[in-house]
């Protein structure tokens, strides 16, 4: 195809953060819009928006990113939000169990009511407040560490929700999974070029770049990314380029 | 033809009472108190007592003089100003107010909501005043030619000012209005002895006006220039922290020098006289230290604090150390509300805002804290103190912005839906745009609302949008969303997608301080900034928009919003009912829902309309003037309890369960056929034409609810309810009751459900059911069945064992069809005698030896039967029964032997079984003072040695829990499957009924005094049991055919589909001779009788055991729940007069 004369085509993708309050979504958005962190960022009131480009070895993916008002009551302004959302940050606080209960709720929502084939990532955010050494170039690397985190209480680990326990939900729904720290940085732009990759080509509405229609390449393409599992680990070697 | 047409309109009266009951209060018109209370923003205490037609003269304060002559004054008042308008009169107000108005009872409510339309910038009070009356401090009335009815009033003006000991020395202070009534002289003596009467009530009051107003920044700025004593009363964190803006740029000194000035003349705080100057003034924005008392008035936060000036710190005392979910989510927030404003980088910022969130979540639980209100409080708190933020936010809460923070944020949707139907008819050609760019409008324009663009403009801005909101209200908040999206309109046009037009707004509110027409030639024009464009646009061009429009707007999308709302709750919450819920398919899970939140919601309703009229009442009888006026008291309230509305009950106690198994089981109908008889036309007839007698209409509020059946009380009931209610707190949730359900119905297998049954009545859980429990077992099934059984009872030929034991007792049956029921409670006869037969002895030590025996044959036989299904086997032991019954029961109960008279050889065969199971019953193996019990695997041996037992459990138990399908509840039909199933029980069961409780009679083995229990332990207690049930059915039957006979000739037995049993007809048939038998037995059934008032006894069962042999105690019982009802319709009839 044209893809080395012309520019990479480039696509906007509608994704949504949702969330029990004060799991650090608008705080991933900032790290990942801004590469800046806020102590005390002011809660969402109903929903923020903002974008951020995602380069891709083979096209730009223009996130055009929904941060959604946390508290309980603010859930039934969700469906405003998530409406044609092609991928979903579902987000919860790797020290507090309660806001993983939330975070299934919400998937289990996404399921059923968000356009079908919605690319999911459940991210566990504050991985900081832990005292495992973080490590931002691998996003899965830590499936020894948080066995051993479990239930350790001691030594300042806050960490309340182990790796393990939110990995293997996230395998059995067919989500995507990272433990963050938009504090840190670790692993934020790795969870949202994941999300790039793994958006099948096909869904990508109103391309405003060159090449917008794929191709028959660009089908099989998209076939060998809707396997979320396989394309983790080169998605986050790959970075995201903004 | 006069006649006629009164009569209707009588009968239209008194069915209206009913029917009002249904309709959504957005239907009907706003109650006038409540436009009285929104447009003087009076506390909700407040009700419009007196009005009148008046002329307010205000004169100078500068011209008074105390000594002048009476027509000097007269000249005073010429010179002043004067407003004609209406002079209102409430409980501890003096409101006057240049909008016209009218809360007189006789006034229509389009005068009473004329304010509600453009109040050209003057608020809903208009030009007028809003005096507490205990800022009053002298009236006099006027004697003059000039005047017919004037009064001049003397007020508290600056009353903290006042040196106590001798105020009558500061005439400066002294502000005087007078006020002339127009009326006839009748009318005027009327207002003026209300207010006397109000006057003398408010002088308590005066000394917590002082406290309330000497927290008042006024009080100290119009202290005597340059002599000012003591600290300034606090202004908000602005006096610590600055104030957002700049100060000179705001041109607050001078705006400070206008308010002095009008203050000074007009009156201060409570005692303010809203003149054109005042409003002109709010416009052009408030000065710092000025703002939040002035939000605090025009807002009515100030009246509220009059009212209960300690509450915030009341509230936080009381309080202190407790915790709860908002104090949790308020502290989320604390360090993230305006966290550029320096004041909330300090803990005293931090301390002030956590404080007065707090102590709202405290006394507005349902609310509790709602993102956003951090945010507005912060912006408050930088203006006022804690105290009027406390009361300002309430008032928001209540009043300004109904349901903006309520826990499902119905308000804030219902804005979003009025606004973007404003949009769509003042701006069409945007919309359409919208639409079609698929940009959802709300998405930008709901933080605007919430948290009432504090953060979506710049402060200074926001604020002065606040400035104006509180003075007129939240059409405000339209106004300016409207005239932004008008300002941007050719910019957002080219917007296609939600980002685009984020960015243009985002922008847009970053140069409202820039010039407007920055390149225009003419300077005035120039100097226009954005946010005074803004401002026009908003007041000018949209002055169409107004609070009647609003609201009209509300009542139009109400219901879409509140159905959307409950249908995503309903959503995530089957959802998330947990693993249990699997069970069952999602639309049963829907009914679930529908059907638990849809009984406490009728419940709620129900409560509060009986609990309304009795506060009413309680008011009416304490004989005041006003009652007339107070009867058309708002009644908003009525919509609690709607899902969509915030915060619902959830939470179902056994009442309520009653109410929710009736909807959906048939033998959870209660057998009394009072409340469920008045659908039935005859009855309704009845109630018209009795109309005018209340007491006849009782049963349109009995307590549960208009035409809904009256549920039963079983003991089956509350077991079933102590075992949903898993978490012991006497009241299930939707989880409890979904997860009960499916562990009923979802199993879908037989033993599951013996196994479900058996534990209900394992009380200590050790596996082993006494006697008790298997008498109560048995009862439960009769009761179970009593209205027929639901499922695929098919009598088939394979039921060898009972159909064979039958025929060889040389009785022919009704067929294979029909007598199933009949079958079902002999199946219950055999179940109580071979649960005893099987039962283990509880003590082993004391076992004799022919126990010992029985047990072993016993398991063996459960072996037997489980597996084989053996019938000669089967056959043997009955006949083995048959024996022992032959001696035992005629000796130790005294069986009368003979068969009664007007038998049919069919009865009679029947009677022979029954007779004989019952003394096999009466077994001496079987005597009390052993102690026996029964364990799961005999329970389950004994249930599955009996096919009809064995279908009930596995089919029809479950099955008769219809979650989906609408139960068809109608009266008629509970009680047409009644009649037929009686008649079926009937013609069998006659005699042994006489037989059994004849026994009781002759031997006397039920002392009055003993009650149930002591029925209970001797040895006919079973027999007695199934006698009583027998009997007690017959007499409904009885009942129900006597009442058939009077009002339902044709009834179509459709209901009974189920098990195809015997119709009307059959009933009929044998009528005669039932009444022949209910005549002469009466007196001996008494017993019997008060034993089938026990099954729908009220209490716990040992209440009842007393009730059982006492009819009177049941009678009575039914006469006072009847006169309860009957009081309550009363209610309701006058209320909605």
């Amino acid at each position: 195809m044209a893809e080395a004369t012309a520019p990479k085509p480039s696509s906007s993708v509608k994704l949504v953060l949702l969330g029990e309050a004060a799991v650090g979504k608008s705080s991933l958005v900032l790290r990942f819009v801004n590469n800046d962190f806020q102590e005390n960022k002011e809660p969402t009131i109903g929903a923020a928006f903002l974008t951020q480009k995602c380069n891709l070895p083979t096209r730009t993916i223009k996130f055009e990113i929904w941060d959604t008002a946390g508290q309980e009551r603010f859930a039934s302004l969700a469906p405003m939000y998530y409406r044609n959302a092609q991928s979903a940050l579902v987000v919860y606080d790797l020290t507090k169990p309660t806001s993983l209960i939330k975070a299934k709720h919400w998937v289990a929502e996404l399921q059923r009511q968000a356009s079908p084939g919605i690319v999911i990532a459940l991210v566990g955010n504050k991985l900081d407040l832990t005292n495992e050494p973080s490590n931002s170039s691998n996003a899965l690397g830590e499936d020894g560490d948080g066995e051993a985190a479990d239930g350790e209480d001691a030594d300042g680990d806050a960490r309340k929700v182990s790796t393990a326990e939110a990995k293997s939900y996230a395998e059995d729904e067919g989500l995507l999974f990272f433990e963050t720290s938009a504090k840190l940085g670790t692993n934020v732009t790795e969870v949202f070029t994941a999300i790039a990759n793994a958006i099948p080509e096909t869904s990508l509405k109103g391309a405003r770049g060159p090449g917008a229609a794929s191709g028959t390449a660009g089908r099989t393409e998209e076939q060998s990314r809707v396997n979320l599992t396989g394309p983790r680990d080169n998605a986050s070697k790959e970075g995201c380029a903004c | 033809m006069f006649n006629l047409s009164s009569l209707v309109q009588k009968a239209q009266s008194l069915i209206d009472p009913m029917q009002a009951l249904n309709i959504s209060p957005s239907d009907r018109n706003p109650a006038k108190a409540l436009l009285f209370r929104h447009q003087f923003r009076l506390p909700d205490s407040q009700t419009p007592l007196q009005e009148i037609t008046a002329e307010l003269t205000i004169s100078p304060p500068i011209t008074y003089a105390p000594n002048a002559t009476q027509g000097e004054k007269d000249k005073d008042r010429e010179r002043g100003y004067h407003y004609a308008g209406k002079l209102h009169l409430s409980e501890a107000f003096l409101c006057f107010s240049t909008q016209p108005t009218s809360f007189l009872p006789t006034a229509s409510t389009s005068i009473s909501s004329g304010y509600t339309g453009q109040t050209h910038g003057a608020g809903p009070g208009g030009n007028g005043f809003t005096l507490p009356l205990c800022a009053i401090r002298r009236v006099e009335r006027l004697h003059s030619q000039s005047y017919q009815f004037a009064l001049s009033i003397t007020t508290w003006n600056g009353i903290s000012n006042i040196p106590s000991n001798d105020a009558s020395k500061t005439p400066v202070y002294q502000q005087k209005i007078t006020i002339q009534l127009a009326g006839s002289r009748q009318a005027c003596e009327r207002f003026c002895d209300g207010l006397k009467r109000g006057l003398k009530s408010g002088v308590g009051e005066v000394g917590k006006l002082k406290r309330v107003v000497s927290e008042c920044y006024s009080e100290y700025l119009l202290q005597g220039d340059g002599k000012k004593s003591g600290d300034p009363p606090d202004a908000g964190l602005g006096m610590l922290f600055r104030y957002p803006g700049d100060a000179r740029k705001l041109r607050d000194r001078s705006k400070m020098r206008l308010w002095g000035e009008y203050l000074r003349e007009n009156g201060r705080n409570v005692t303010l006289i809203r003149q054109p100057t005042f409003h002109k003034l709010i416009r052009v924005g408030l000065p710092n230290r000025l703002r939040g008392e002035i939000w605090e008035l025009t807002s009515g936060s100030l009246f509220l604090r009059l009212e209960n000036p300690t509450l915030f710190v009341d509230t936080l005392a009381k309080f202190e150390g407790r915790e709860s979910l908002a104090i949790d989510e308020i502290e989320k927030d604390l360090n993230r509300s305006l966290p550029e404003y320096p004041g909330f980088q300090s803990e005293q910022g931090i301390e002030r805002l956590r404080r007065v969130l707090t102590a709202y979540s405290w006394t507005n639980e349902e609310v509790g804290y709602c993102q956003a209100m951090n945010i507005v409080v912060a912006a408050l708190l930088i203006y006022m103190s804690e105290s009027q933020a406390f009361f300002l936010l309430s008032t928001l809460c209540d009043r300004l912005l109904p349901g903006y923070y309520s826990t499902t944020m119905y308000g804030t949707l219902l804005d979003q839906r009025v606004f973007e139907s404003l949009v769509e008819k003042t701006m069409p050609i945007l919309w359409d745009h919208l639409v079609k760019a698929d940009v959802q409008l709300s998405v930008v324009s709901l933080p605007w609302f919430l948290s009432l663009y504090i953060n979506s403009m710049p402060l200074v801005f926001a604020f002065r949008v606040l400035d104006v909101f509180f003075l007129e209200g939240p059409k405000v908040l339209f106004q300016v969303g409207l005239a932004i999206l008008r300002i941007n309109g050719e910019e957002l046009l080219d917007a296609t997608d939600d980002g685009a037009f984020i960015s243009v707004l985002k922008s847009y509110f970053s140069k409202l301080d820039e010039s407007a027409h920055p390149k225009s030639e003419n300077a005035k024009l120039r100097a226009v900034t954005r946010f005074q464009e803004l401002m026009v646009v908003a007041f000018k061009e949209f002055s169409g928009i107004t609070q009647a429009s609003i609201t009209e707007q509300r009542n139009k999308h109400k219901d879409a919003v509140l159905n959307n709302i409950e249908s995503f709750a309903k959503r995530t919450s089957i959802r998330n009912l947990g693993p249990d819920s699997k069970r069952l398919n999602v639309e049963e899970l829907g009914a679930l829902y529908d059907r638990f939140y849809g009984i406490l919601y009728e419940r709620q309703q129900r409560s509060q309309i009986i609990q309304e009229e009795m506060e009413r009442r309680a008011k009416a009888s304490r004989a005041r003037a006003a009652e007339v006026v107070t009867g058309l008291a708002e009644r908003q309230s009525i919509e609690k309890g709607r899902v969509g509305l915030g915060p619902s009950p959830t939470l179902m106690d056994y009442d309520g369960f009653r109410e929710f198994l009736a909807g959906m089981a048939r033998w959870a109908i209660s057998d009394t056929p009072t409340p469920t008889e008045k659908d039935n036309p005859a009855e309704r007839e009845r109630h018209s034409y009795f109309g005018s007698s209340v007491r006849k209409r009782e049963n349109s509020l009995s307590p549960w609810g208009y035409g809904n059946p009256e549920p039963a009380d079983h003991e089956f009931m509350r077991r079933l309810f102590r075992r949903w209610d898993v978490d012991m707190n006497s009241a299930l949730t939707l989880q409890n009751v979904v997860t009960g359900i499916a562990h009923i119905k979802g199993k879908g297998d037989i033993m599951g459900s013996i196994t479900y049954f058996f534990e209900l009545y394992d009380d200590d859980g050790d596996g082993k059911v006494d006697r008790e429990g298997i008498l109560r077992i048995s009862e439960a099934l009769l009761f179970l069945s009593r209205r027929g059984l639901d499922g695929s009872l098919t009598p088939s030929t394979s039921m060898t064992g009972l159909s064979e034991y039958e025929a060889g007792n040389g009785g022919a049956i009704d067929g294979p069809h029909g007598s199933t029921q009949e079958r079902f409670l002999s199946s219950v006869s055999a179940f109580i005698r071979r649960c005893f037969e099987y039962a283990d002895p509880d003590h082993p030590q004391n076992q004799t030896s022919e126990d010992s025996k029985m047990n072993g044959s016993a398991d063996t036989n459960a072996f037997d039967i489980g597996e084989d299904s053996d019938d000669d086997h089967e056959e043997d032991l009955l006949d083995l029964g048959t024996d022992a019954s032959a001696k035992r029961g005629n000796k130790s109960t005294g069986l009368p032997s003979g068969p009664p008279p007007s038998e049919s050889p069919n009865a009679n065969c029947k009677q022979r079984n029954v007779s004989k199971a019952m003394s096999e019953r009466a077994n001496a193996a079987l005597d009390p003072s052993k102690p026996l019990h029964i364990t799961l695997p005999t329970f389950r041996m004994v249930v599955l040695a009996d096919e009809l037992l064995e279908q009930f459990f596995e089919s029809s138990f479950p099955a008769s829990f219809r979650i989906s399908e609408k139960l068809a509840t109608g009266p008629a039909s509970s009680s047409s499957s009644l009649t037929t199933f009686s008649s079926i029980g009937f013609g069998r069961s006659t005699p042994a009924s006489q037989a059994g409780v004849g026994g009781t009679g002759s031997t006397g083995l039920v002392p009055p005094g003993k009650g149930l229990r002591g029925v209970l332990d001797n040895i006919v207690t079973d027999g007695m049991r199934v006698a009583a049930e027998v009997r007690r059915r017959m007499d409904e039957a009885q009942k129900e055919l006597e009442k058939n006979a009077v009002q339902r000739p044709e009834e179509d037995d459709d209901e009974d589909e189920g098990y195809d049993g015997k119709g009307p007809s059959g009933a009929y048939g044998g009528d005669a001779e039932r009444r022949s038998v209910r005549s002469e037995d009466r007196d001996l059934l008494e017993g019997a009788d008060a034993e089938a008032g026990s099954i729908r006894g009220q209490e716990g069962i040992s209440e009842v055991k007393q009730g059982a042999l006492s009819p009177k105690v049941t009678d009575s019982h039914r006469a006072r729940s009847i006169s309860q009802a009957s009081t309550a319709t009363e209610k309701v009839v006058e209320f909605e007069r």
